[in-house]
């Protein structure tokens, strides 16, 4: 069952970047072997480097195609990743192991529940990035940007380090 | 309890780290956006978590088997707060088969709920396991953090070696003054009837044969012979063995040992061991149940243990190896420094009996039939009949046990091959 929903949300996950832009459907289902292999073996490694190469070709995708953002798909992707990491992950531990009745009920309850926050996050930050990017000066952008996306990943960082 | 990061949360932030590199690197929202998800599950380990409260009880059937018996082992956990998941991982010991069940067992409880997993395992080979060690692994309900922590509550277990009943068993030569099964040529307390002679005075009314007695019109008594137990001393050989794991020499050598510990205990002799070996080691010769346990423990306990040294049996205290007990010697005769040590005790005089261990059909069940290794067997069996003869030769009583002969079958044919030589002269 938990494979069940990892090989969908890695299907789901190839499926937004190969119609993000026709160009790029091949290598966006080719994303899909490495997918089902870590699926297969239940190696967490190759389901990380799986979803890092599904962003890498979404991101040439985008670019080809120079559409206007659209966060639908973009919050699909996220979600689908996040589910497919996840599944991977609970897979490998339920390896060879007795699974109790709850196991499964409750994994599933956690990813509605992480779709359901990300579309409630995701609604709040849109509407406060329209007003944001217009008082922002457009030269000072790229820079602002960077350093977000710096400090972001520091303070993740951090917090696992406290976490551990 | 110790508490990490889980491998999950180090890989959505390798994620996290990678989305965001390219959303800044190629100027598209949608990837910030596609890493929000993400973010708001990493940013859930701001809040600081409490660790997991539950208890873990273990129960496990028996504490003493025998070999190819099975035990189940039954892991219960009781939460006392919510765990989002639980894994167990039971006792395992080398050389032990999980026969039904898994000894993993994967778990969400909510406060106050129970679950239980149970397993069991077979246990081919003899051993001392330990079965009170539990691995465990809680995560919280999102799967970010870890806490592992080892629960021991020692519940000990003694695999013994298999028991073949044996109707017949070598007999000793000398015995002991000790009441036993052995019917003595002497005449004096027992329940055996002997001869027959006159009374004298100081004889029992019990003893008077009265049909005697009144058929040759004087008092006449019944003599019994008198009853009496022996001492037997296995020696074992621990400098080495051939075969597959669980049915190697040593093991089948084990098992024959405790086999004719137990017919000689019934007899109500008494039993002492020695294993030679790289360690040598002795249980003093006594009878009862309770002899029982110690011999079976201390061959548990055997094990091949390497050394160059070879170990004088002078070291053995004169109580443990009586000059009147009968010896057997149990070897696959693999080393020769066991040959000497057994052609020593003959030279001594002791009442000496090789039972030894063919490891040559032990090897080969081991291995692939194949013309090469059939060819091997033959030449090896050629070599061993050799020094079987040779140790015949220094008047040793040997007696070859073939697996998957039956070890009654090999101590029969001893007792045939006595007889024909009483026969022969």
């Amino acid at each position: 069952m938990i494979r069940l929903v990892a090989a969908l949300a890695a299907v789901v996950a190839c499926a937004v970047v190969a119609l993000a832009s026709p160009l790029v459907a091949a290598p966006g289902l080719a994303v899909l072997l490495p997918a089902a292999l870590s699926i297969l073996a239940r190696w967490r490694w190759l389901a990380v480097l799986a979803a890092c190469g599904d962003l890498g070709v979404y991101t040439v995708a985008l670019s080809i195609e120079r559409a206007a953002a659209s966060p639908g798909p973009a919050l699909a992707l996220g979600v689908a990743l996040v589910v497919f990491l996840d599944a991977v992950d609970l897979s490998a531990r339920l390896r060879s192991a007795t699974v109790g009745d709850g196991v499964v009920r409750s994994a599933l309850v956690r990813w509605a529940a992480l779709g359901l926050g990300a579309v409630a996050a995701a609604v709040p930050t849109l509407a406060m990035a329209g007003p944001l990017a217009a008082i922002l000066p457009v030269a000072a952008s790229p820079l602002v940007a960077a350093a977000g996306a710096l400090a972001s990943v520091l303070i993740l960082a951090a917090l696992i380090r406290r976490a551990a | 309890m110790t508490g990490r990061v889980s491998p999950l949360a180090l890989s959505l932030l390798a994620v996290a780290g990678w989305m965001v590199s390219l959303g800044v690197v190629s100027g598209r929202p949608e990837l910030i956006v596609a890493g929000l998800p993400v973010l708001l599950l990493l940013a859930t380990l701001a809040r600081p978590a409490a660790r997991p409260d539950y208890v873990i009880e273990q129960e496990t059937g028996t504490d003493r088997v025998f070999e190819g018996d099975e035990v189940t082992v039954t892991m219960t956990v009781t939460a006392r707060s919510p765990i989002g998941l639980i894994e167990l991982l039971g006792p395992r010991p080398a050389g032990s088969v999980v026969r039904s069940g898994r000894h993993r067992a994967v778990m969400t409880l909510g406060a106050g709920a129970s679950g239980r997993a149970s397993y069991t395992l077979a246990f081919p080979g003899r051993g001392a396991h330990d079965l009170g060690a539990i691995a465990i692994r809680v995560r919280d309900r999102l799967g970010l953090r870890s806490w592992e922590h080892r629960h021991v509550d020692p519940r000990p277990l003694r695999v013994f070696p298999r028991i073949v009943p044996l109707r017949h068993v070598p007999r000793p030569v000398h015995v002991q003054a000790s009441v036993g099964d052995y019917v003595s040529r002497a005449c004096g307390e027992g329940i055996e009837p002997g001869d027959i002679r006159q009374f004298a005075p100081g004889d029992r009314i019990k003893q008077v044969n009265w049909r005697a007695s009144l058929r040759l019109g004087q008092l006449y008594v019944t003599q019994q012979h008198r009853e009496r137990n022996a001492d037997v001393v296995l020696m074992l050989d621990t400098l080495a063995e051939v075969g597959a794991p669980s049915e190697t020499t040593l093991d089948l050598g084990v098992r024959a040992a405790a086999s004719l510990a137990t017919a000689y205990l019934a007899r109500k002799d008494r039993v002492g061991l020695i294993t030679y070996g790289g360690v040598m080691s002795w249980v003093r010769p006594r009878s009862g149940a309770a002899q029982y346990e110690r011999l079976a423990d201390a061959l548990v306990r055997a094990d091949v243990v390497f050394t160059y040294v070879a170990k004088d049996l002078l070291r053995v205290p004169p109580r443990v190896l009586s000059p009147q007990a009968l010896v057997i010697a149990i070897t696959p005769l693999l080393d020769r420094r066991f040959a000497k040590a057994v052609l020593d005790l003959a030279a001594r005089g002791f009442d000496l009996l090789v039972l030894v261990v063919s490891p040559v059909d032990v090897t080969r069940a081991a291995l692939a039939p194949t013309p090469t290794a059939d060819l091997a067997g033959r030449l090896w069996r050629l070599e061993r009949r050799a020094d079987l003869v040779e140790l015949r030769r220094h008047g040793l009583r040997v007696i070859e046990w073939r697996y998957p002969e039956p070890l009654e079958a090999a101590l029969a044919d001893s007792r045939r091959r006595r007889v024909r030589l009483a026969e022969t002269g």
